[in-house]
């Protein structure tokens, strides 16, 4: 380790001995003169030169360049029209540059052509980027759109079971995501059980997910990092953006908050409106006493962000988010409630001390909980969980030259976890009882990561991470190495490699392999020792004529300390909770291959994976330890074949078309195998007949596949824009498994109370589905 | 205006749609598993049936004689030991007239409430394998109370009744329970509830109730078994396994068996009732 850290101070050194004193630098940040918004991975290029970079994740940028009289500089981005700007570079300078947007159908192939240039050269892999403008177009269920649905459009990234949301990256559970929302961590991605994301499209602007080769500033989950960053608001002027779909509607103001344009906010809010419909129905049926009230369901969020410019060196942020879903089941005797919801906060700082380095310095609050209430005239039930999270961090990025750029910072988050809160009893206070347990945590981390250009062809970036976590005196400490290289063979081809050990403190015990409001977050303790995965992956990237980006990545990922919850386990209002996990290992592999092309008129990718998981050696997971069989098994996420097509065709300048096409082998389930009677069941659904369940996922749905179309329309009234977006799921009415069940099918015989029993000849399997062929349409504006 | 209808027309009629179908399905080769199920009622004779499994989806036998040859396994010698006499119950199968419940081995010693001494049971299989399991009675635990509470309901000149059945936790030391409340109609009974519960979070007093749905003039039979922990983890796994069908959430269970021994394919109980009961006329 001292010799690791020792060589890496020593390459350090040599290289800003090395840098030369004849070099000026400009910088400064590039953002949409339109809004204000500053934009992310914008290309500032010195052609003459051969020389370039690109704005980090906060929109700066800081670019070397030899003294000269007259320089050519030249500012590009995807979908806004490029800048050049001839220098006299004598001294370092500032240069802020805003960008006017061009229009997709004006957009230059070039500018994408260096976009793409850029991500063929960079050491980052196993990266995707979702920016909204490609979501919005891309048809999906009920006409809401939802950037987590299309990020598992991309290779490697399979969705759960029919319309969920649990998001398994290389073989991951759901909980190995790290899904920070502005830097705040986000526990639970999901309304609606799953069917929708938190994240309202129209406050987002982009998401970057890392299936691998994660760099050294993230850490605490082994899978992926998916970082969604909200807009900043319109610095310009007031404006607003919103949409009326069939079951949610949304609404976006954003605008500046001081003359000269310093200062911005933005509000962004969405609700559901099934519950009025629900609530007039059961209105309607009051007097019938047969009418089955229905539940009351709805969700609702709201984003909020502000910005502030302290000063040509200083910006801070505030930005807050706060989303429940609330489920509902009211009579004269019987009141359920059930509520869940993510809140989070962040504050972030932005201080650029020189044009060389610039650092961010974050507080961020997390909360995520669930609560259900449950009173029976005079007897309540109360069950909850939540984890709470304050997270402080800082991030330095010392740009030394344009061969040479360093990150370095550290973290502290502590956690709370409160664990199957439970309190029942009676009025009359005869009867009580109560459950639950509460941790405290507390996770660092500190990090160093140093990226190296040794020549035109090859560029590496190694990383360290020191992680720990501390639970009531149970201390843990994690060493994280992390490389990645780039080879440039050819203009426009190069090899990849990367190697990531990642640790995670924090575990997910879930009844499912869908994600449930319900599943509890617990801390790693003495017997739960943290989970820790290693992954390497190699793969080529290829620009082919500045149009199509071809890639291939292969992966192995090694996971420790997994966990599963033993057969017939107990997990609600249970205080000795871990007695009811079983610790085992896993490895996942495949091989994934993309080739997207987004300019031009047709845009879009196809992307396949071909993968395996696996999951072995859990010694407790059946109590019946006399034959136990540590049997390896499959996640029910596990798919050997994923394919994903995605394609939008701009008609006209009113008219655009899109088509998804995915394809994926069925998830596993666990089914039972066989059957026996037994008399003392009386409450069996028929016959006191009992499963016998085989091996844990032990049988593989037939294939998945589906055909999304969607045409957006659009308008240009005066105030502003608006289309029609009407999409249809399921074109050719595939019928994919939701999930299964069994029943009995035989003659039904009446009995003497005039009730129908059926007497069994056989049990049938019935598929559920969930979508038949499902038109949509939602009208959205901006003005 | 006549779009947006046309597309909410469509909306309806898709949501509409019949999105269940049955589908056949390939399932892995199933090896028979041996089935026990034998319970030791204060005063009454040794009963025990020894059944076996089928495929989940093998159609069912068509008649009695049919069924009894699928399911009875008949060729067994089974033992049960206590205070040292090994009993062997003999092939004759019935039905219990009290429980209704049937058996394919059975001998005429009745079992004796003691919670001190155990009883042991052995099973040895055609093929020489044996399952084994043990138990003991355990106390009893009173039902310490069964409340009816009336109320009006609106719009009917009948009041409607629930039932609150109260038992004491039995203090320091783990216990187990299983309550289960009949109606009882006609001289049958038939069941209304079935939980089985720990009493890690109990504190002193167990209440089970039941919503509003009782007239004056029903009855009902409240029992509270005092159960042990293999019989609860048992009970549990086998309510958990019938429960994950249908439940696309669930986790399924295999059912964790109480028996031991050495035959690998063995399922089943073999315990004590130990139960309290208590019969209830609703009145007003």
């Amino acid at each position: 380790m001292r010799i690791y850290i020792t060589g890496l101070l020593m390459v350090l050194s040599f290289l800003t001995v090395k840098a030369q004193n004849s070099l000026v630098t400009i910088s400064g940040s590039i953002t949409d003169a339109a809004t204000g918004e500053t934009l992310i991975a914008a290309t500032i290029a010195a052609p003459q030169q051969g020389l370039g970079t690109v704005t980090n994740e906060y929109g700066f940028y800081s670019l070397k360049i030899p003294a000269g009289d007259s320089v050519r500089i030249e500012f590009s981005y995807v979908g806004y029209q490029t800048i050049n700007r001839t220098l006299l570079l004598n001294q370092d300078q500032e240069l802020n540059i805003e960008l006017k947007p061009s229009g997709v159908e004006l957009e230059a192939v070039e500018v994408k052509a260096n976009s793409y240039r850029d991500r063929v050269n960079s050491t980052e892999m196993s990266v995707e980027i979702i920016n909204t403008d490609q979501v919005k177009v891309i048809p999906l269920a009920l006409g809401e759109s939802d950037i987590l649905k299309v990020i598992q459009l991309k290779p490697g990234i399979p969705s759960g079971s029919e319309g969920t949301t649990g998001i398994f990256v290389r073989g991951g559970g759901s909980d190995q995501n790290l899904i920070v929302l502005d830097e705040a961590v986000v526990y639970n991605p999901n309304h609606l059980f799953g069917f929708f994301s938190t994240f309202n499209t129209d406050a987002v602007k982009d998401l970057k997910i890392y299936k691998g080769g994660f760099p050294a500033q993230y850490g605490g989950r082994l899978s992926s990092v998916i970082d969604v960053k909200l807009k900043e608001g319109n610095y310009k002027k007031f404006s607003g953006s919103g949409g009326v779909g069939l079951i949610a509607s949304r609404l976006t103001l954003e605008g500046p908050l001081s003359n000269n344009q310093d200062h911005s906010f933005i509000v962004s809010g969405r609700r559901t409106y099934i519950d009025l419909f629900t609530r007039a129905v059961n209105n309607a049926n009051a007097d019938n006493p047969d009418a089955t009230q229905i539940p009351d369901y709805f969700f609702y969020d709201l984003n909020t962000k502000i910005n502030f410019k302290l000063g040509e060196k200083d910006r801070l942020f505030l930005s807050g988010y706060f989303g429940r879903d609330q489920f509902g089941f009211e009579s004269d005797f019987f009141n359920f409630q059930f509520d869940w919801g993510n809140a989070t906060g962040t504050a972030r700082w932005n201080h650029v001390f020189n044009p060389q380095l610039f650092v961010n310095t974050t507080l961020t609050y997390s909360d995520y909980q669930y609560n259900i209430v449950n009173e029976i005239t005079d007897f309540s039930f109360n069950l909850g969980s939540n984890i709470r999270d304050l997270n402080f961090k800082t991030d330095f990025y010392n740009a030394f030259n344009n061969q040479h750029t360093l990150r370095y910072g550290a973290n502290a988050t502590w956690h709370n976890f409160n664990i199957g809160r439970l309190s029942a009893g009676s009025e009359d206070g005869l009867v009580n009882f109560s459950a639950g347990q509460e941790f405290d945590g507390l996770e660092f981390g500190a990090y160093l990561a140093d990226e190296i250009k040794w020549n035109d062809r090859f560029t590496l970036n190694t990383g360290l991470r020191i992680s720990g976590f501390n639970n009531d005196g149970e201390m843990y400490f994690g060493l994280e190495p992390r490389v990645s290289a780039v080879y440039k063979l050819r203009e426009g081809l190069s090899a990849k490699a990367s190697y990531a050990r990642m640790y995670q403190y924090l575990h997910l015990v879930a009844t499912s392999g869908a994600t449930l409001p319900t599943d509890i977050w617990y801390p790693s303790t003495e017997r739960i020792k943290p989970q820790r995965s290693d992954q390497v992956a190699a793969g080529l990237s290829y620009l082919f004529r500045n149009k199509y980006l071809f890639n291939v990545e292969g992966f192995y990922k090694d996971l420790d300390n997994q966990l599963e919850l033993v057969d017939g386990a107990e997990i609600f209002a249970n205080d000795k909770l871990e007695e009811e996990f079983a610790i085992g290992e896993g490895e996942a592999y495949g091989v994934e291959f993309s080739v997207e092309k987004q300019e031009g008129k047709l845009q879009g990718w196809i992307g396949y994976t071909l993968s395996r998981t696996i999951r072995s050696d859990f010694k407790t997971i059946s109590p019946d330890a006399q034959f136990l069989q540590e049997l390896p098994f499959s996640p029910i996420y596990d798919r050997r074949h994923d394919l994903s097509i995605v394609a939008t065709y701009q008609i006209s300048k009113r008219l655009t078309a899109s088509a998804t096409f995915v394809y994926g082998s069925g998830d596993l389930r666990w089914l039972p195998e066989g059957r026996f009677s037994f008399q003392d069941v009386d409450l069996a659904e028929f016959q006191s007949v009992v499963p016998d369940f085989g091996d844990r996922n032990n049988y593989r749905l037939p294939d998945y596949h589906r055909l999304d179309l969607g045409l957006v329309w659009k308008f240009f009234p005066k105030w502003g824009e608006s289309d029609l977006t009407f999409s249809v799921i399921n074109v050719y009415d595939r019928r994919n498994t939701f999930f299964l069940f069994f029943e009995p099918v035989g003659e039904t015989i009446i009995g003497a109370d005039g009730n129908g029993v059926v007497v069994p000849e056989r049990i049938a399997a019935q598929q559920v589905s969930l979508f038949p062929i499902l038109p949509a349409f939602t009208y959205n504006f901006k003005f | 205006m006549r779009t947006i209808t046309y597309f909410l027309f469509l909306s309806t009629l898709a949501f509409a749609c019949n999105l269940e179908q049955e589908i056949e399905l390939n399932l892995p080769e199933y090896e028979e598993k041996i089935i026990v199920e034998a319970y030791l009622d204060a005063g009454q004779p040794y009963q025990l049936l020894l059944t076996r499994s089928s495929s989940y989806f093998a159609p069912f036998p068509t008649n009695i004689e049919e069924t009894f040859n699928q399911l009875l396994v008949n060729d067994a010698e089974v033992y049960i030991t206590y205070r040292g006499n090994s009993v062997q119950l003999n092939n004759t199968p019935g039905i219990n007239p009290l429980t209704g419940k049937l058996f394919n081995y059975a001998a005429p010693e009745v079992a004796i409430f003691d919670t001190i001494e155990p009883y042991e049971l052995e099973i040895i299989l055609r093929d020489g394998k044996t399952i084994e399991s043990t138990t003991r009675f355990l106390p009893i635990v009173p039902i310490d109370s069964v409340v009816v509470q009336f109320r009006e309901e609106a719009g009917s000149e009948v009041d409607s009744a629930r039932v609150l059945t109260y038992f004491n936790d039995r203090r320091d030391e783990d216990n187990f329970y299983r309550r289960t409340l009949y109606a009882y109609e006609n001289g049958n009974l038939e069941t209304l509830q079935d939980f089985s519960t720990d009493d890690r979070f109990a504190e002193g007093l167990f209440v089970f109730g039941t919503a509003y749905e009782f007239a004056a003039g029903d009855t009902v039979l409240n029992r509270v078994y005092h159960i042990d922990e293999a019989y609860y983890r048992f009970l549990t796994s086998l309510q958990l396994a019938i429960a994950a069908n249908g439940n696309p959430f669930g986790q399924p269970s295999p059912v964790i068996p109480a028996v031991g021994g050495t035959a690998e394919n063995a399922i089943g109980i073999f315990t004590t009732l130990n139960y309290a009961e208590e019969l209830t006329i609703l009145q007003e």
